[in-house]
């Protein structure tokens, strides 16, 4: 009898310490989500992003030990850019795996989820720079709700698109034409086009643009021969190209040959170098924005890392990148970086995160000096980052021979700085 | 169908009670009964995953036995489910928005989306088959269309977020509680329709599939059935997009586009045409499918096949691709669905070890 109390009691101990075993083996590992669009209409963009915060995140794991000693369990998920599988994946993340942060991406579903991480409290690093996300309080005049957890690296849609028009502007006085110009929106019926519509109209109308009535286009490409003809007979001088980089060349090669003389401003996720190869010529002139101080073939004290986290990478190519990678890069170190505040002297919560996205004025990743630029979040404003570096996508020839890194090296393609525009931190301006 | 031909000899109806009976013997009956017990022990087990499958498996069942309704028992077609199937999440997103606790906007739903359904399946009336088909499909776009513009009743493109399912202050809003929600609602749905089809007007709705002319003869009103397992269906289908959207908290127009339309019609013929439990079944299936396939997929990667065919990221687009690759198979193999195989089964094990 007695023995076989002491063999229960063995089997119980052993149970016991298995138990507390993989407990232990759970702890020692920080939970993190990423969602990609690896599949759908933006996978254009998505890909390399995706890609950008994915190494960056192995790269973390493989040179610094993960965080604080803990490696990071990234678990990611192509939604295709279907809100409804990402909200799925978000409460299989929360319930399952119990994810302290997330790397997000499309506007939809980061919209959607902002009451959800509000409940959770997980910080959310969006693809999605919508200026809804921007006012934690919830208590900025336009604001729809607060969205106290949600943080992204750049400048948001609106934005980006204030300080593009603040430059169309000043170029349209510069060149003295005739007349008060014209501005157009356009884009497709979706959240993430739609985003900074408001925003661009009203302030195009303020400078003395006229504004016209938006022109829609699919986030898929197609053939958009329709749009560009009603953009040459409205007579518009500076539209807004609200989609991403795969629909915006249509749009780009449908004008370029239906004769339409129009200065294009992209949104942030509008240009990049493969878009710039697949419109040739079209692509030439259009402005917009770059989210990080160089390109992939610049050279600043933080490219060095950037390199090593591309070469390292799941996708180990010593291949040129795309700007949107270096952008995904920035917003996985300034996640790894809150995360490492909120480890030293406790648990890595949500909150704590959260803490640590405030704890630093003009912040640079470490080891991204010259990469990232700075982003200051404060409690009561989440817009990081107010200065805009409008670029110019220069195409001087024929892009269909040679790769992206040949034709950016041999100056056929270029990305070429046009102004830096810092706004003002207009309150009436957060949220919207 | 095909089960009167399986009953075993030997057993004979001699009323017309025992023939319209839903459990055929005593054992039946108390295993049903057993299973659903079973069932509302699935949340102990902790496994939220797994219970996230089974409510999935279970709004879609429902919104699937809608479609049964009217494809499998009146003989009708509509590639339209998926459509009516949004009209009861955003109706019941709409009503709760609105202030209707989500107890009762849940049948509210189901009844807009009945009102809807009739509508558009107006020209079931005097279409049949391919034109039928295709008017359906007209349904299913200018229901998504609506869903996109309609800004007061949808949310516009941004979707709308929803209130989680609560009586007395309790929140069904977790997979554990939120469970019983649906198996509730499982039971309560596929008892009803399987005491429809025991009535006249489920009998009715068969004949019209059997042969419309000679049902008509026997004066059934063609139009009125024709409509009414419209309106059945849409019933069904949103009850099921009411679940939906109760248990995702978030209703989006992007989900109801034409391959979840297509999605539905799969899991009925996977299911089995004509078979109340065939449903449920097909939905199951349809739900498991792409885990299991994700599973294996993920056991592929890295491994030797994997580089020898040079998968990589394409491994996960197997999972897409084994949807179709099922449909085609059952199609060819087991036309008859998953509800006849379970019938061979069972015939099997009760003749064993004498079947003839």
């Amino acid at each position: 009898m007695r023995h076989c109390n002491g063999m229960r009691a063995l089997l119980l101990g052993g149970a016991v310490a298995l138990g507390l075993g993989g407990v232990a083996e759970a702890q020692t590992r920080i939970p993190v989500g990423h969602l990609m669009d690896n599949s759908g209409p933006t996978s254009d963009v998505g890909v390399p992003y995706g890609q950008g915060v994915a190494d960056a995140l192995a790269w973390v794991n493989r040179t610094r030990g993960g965080v604080a000693g803990r490696q990071l369990n990234v678990s990611g998920f192509d939604y295709g850019y279907q809100a409804p599988r990402a909200i799925a994946q978000y409460q299989a993340w929360v319930q399952r795996e119990r994810v302290v942060a997330i790397q997000g991406w499309g506007t939809v579903d980061t919209e959607a989820l902002i009451t959800f991480v509000t409940r959770d409290r997980i910080p959310y690093i969006s693809g999605s720079y919508s200026a809804a996300l921007t006012d934690p309080t919830g208590r900025a005049p336009r604001a729809d709700k607060a969205a106290p957890f949600n943080f992204f690296y750049g400048p948001s849609y609106s934005d980006a698109l204030r300080a593009m028009i603040q430059w169309a502007a000043e170029d349209w006085k510069a060149k003295g034409r005739p007349g008060r110009p014209k501005y157009v929106h356009m884009g497709a019926n979706h959240p993430y086009p739609n985003s900074p519509k408001a925003a661009g109209e009203a302030l195009a109308a303020e400078l003395g643009f006229d504004v016209l009535p938006a022109v829609q286009f699919t986030l898929a490409p197609g053939d958009f021969t329709a749009q560009c003809l009603t953009l040459r007979n409205s007579g518009a001088n500076y539209a807004y190209l609200g989609n991403t980089a795969g629909s915006n060349i249509s749009v780009l090669r449908a004008c370029q040959t239906a004769g339409v003389n129009v200065q294009f401003l992209g949104n942030v996720w509008g240009m990049d170098e493969n878009a710039m190869k697949a419109a040739g010529a079209a692509a030439n002139g259009v402005v917009f924005p770059l989210r990080t101080a160089v390109s992939w073939g610049g050279d600043a004290p933080g490219m060095a890392n950037a390199r090593a986290i591309s070469q390292g990478g799941a996708t180990a190519q010593a291949e040129y990148r795309p700007v949107h990678y270096l952008a995904g890069i920035c917003s996985a170190m300034l996640m790894v970086e809150a995360m490492e505040t909120a480890a030293t002297g406790g648990q890595v919560t949500g909150d704590r995160i959260r803490e640590g996205f405030y704890a630093r004025q003009r912040w640079v990743p470490r080891g991204f000096e010259g990469v990232c630029k700075p982003s200051t979040f404060t409690v009561e404003d989440h817009r990081g980052q107010m200065a805009i570096s409008l670029y110019r996508a220069v195409v001087s020839g024929d892009t269909t021979q040679g790769s992206v890194a040949e034709l950016m090296r041999n100056g056929t393609m270029k990305l070429e700085p046009v102004t830096e525009i810092t706004l003002e931190r207009r309150q009436d301006w957060l949220g919207w | 169908m095909a089960g009167i031909s399986l009953t075993p000899c030997g057993d004979f109806r001699e009323s017309y009670r025992a023939d319209t009976t839903i459990f055929p013997t005593r054992l039946s009956r108390a295993f049903a009964i057993a299973a659903v017990g079973l069932a509302c022990l699935a949340p102990l087990t902790g496994d939220r995953y797994m219970l996230s499958l089974l409510i999935q498996s279970g709004y879609l069942g429902i919104a699937a036995l809608g479609l049964n309704v009217l494809v499998g028992f009146t003989g009708q077609i509509s590639i339209g489910h998926a459509a009516f199937f949004g009209v009861g999440a955003f109706s019941s997103a709409f009503l709760v928005e609105h202030g209707v606790p989500v107890f009762f906007a849940i049948p509210l739903a189901g009844i807009m989306t009945t009102a809807v359904g009739m509508v558009f399946g107006l020209p079931a009336a005097r279409l049949k088959g391919l034109y039928l088909a295709i008017a359906t499909l007209a349904a299913q776009f200018i229901i998504e269309d609506f869903f996109a513009r309609a800004r007061w009743f949808t949310g516009g493109v941004a979707g709308r977020v929803t209130e989680p399912f609560s009586v007395f202050g309790f929140r069904f809003d977790t997979n554990e509680t939120y469970f019983y929600v649906v198996l509730a609602y499982v039971v309560l749905m596929f008892v009803s329709a399987a005491n429809l089809m025991r009535t006249r007007d489920g009998r009715a709705l068969i004949a019209v599939r059997d042969h419309y002319l000679s049902a008509e003869m026997m004066g059934i009103n063609l139009t009125y059935y024709r409509t009414l397992s419209f309106g059945i269906s849409s019933f069904y289908a949103g009850i099921g997009g009411a679940l939906y959207a109760h248990y995702l908290l978030f209703v989006s127009v992007e989900a109801f586009n034409i391959l979840f339309s297509i999605q539905f019609l799969a899991m009925i013929i996977i299911g089995g045409l004509g078979s109340v439990m065939g449903s449920l079944m097909g939905a199951v299936f349809m739900t498991m499918l792409p885990e299991i396939v994700q599973w294996l997929a993920d056991g592929l990667a890295g491994s030797p096949i994997d580089r020898a065919l040079g998968l990589g990221s394409a491994v996960s687009y197997l999972r897409e691709m084994t949807i179709g690759a099922a449909i085609v198979l059952f199609l060819i193999f087991e036309p008859d669905g998953l509800a006849r195989r379970w019938r061979l089964i069972k015939a099997y094990w009760k003749l064993y070890p004498f079947s003839h």
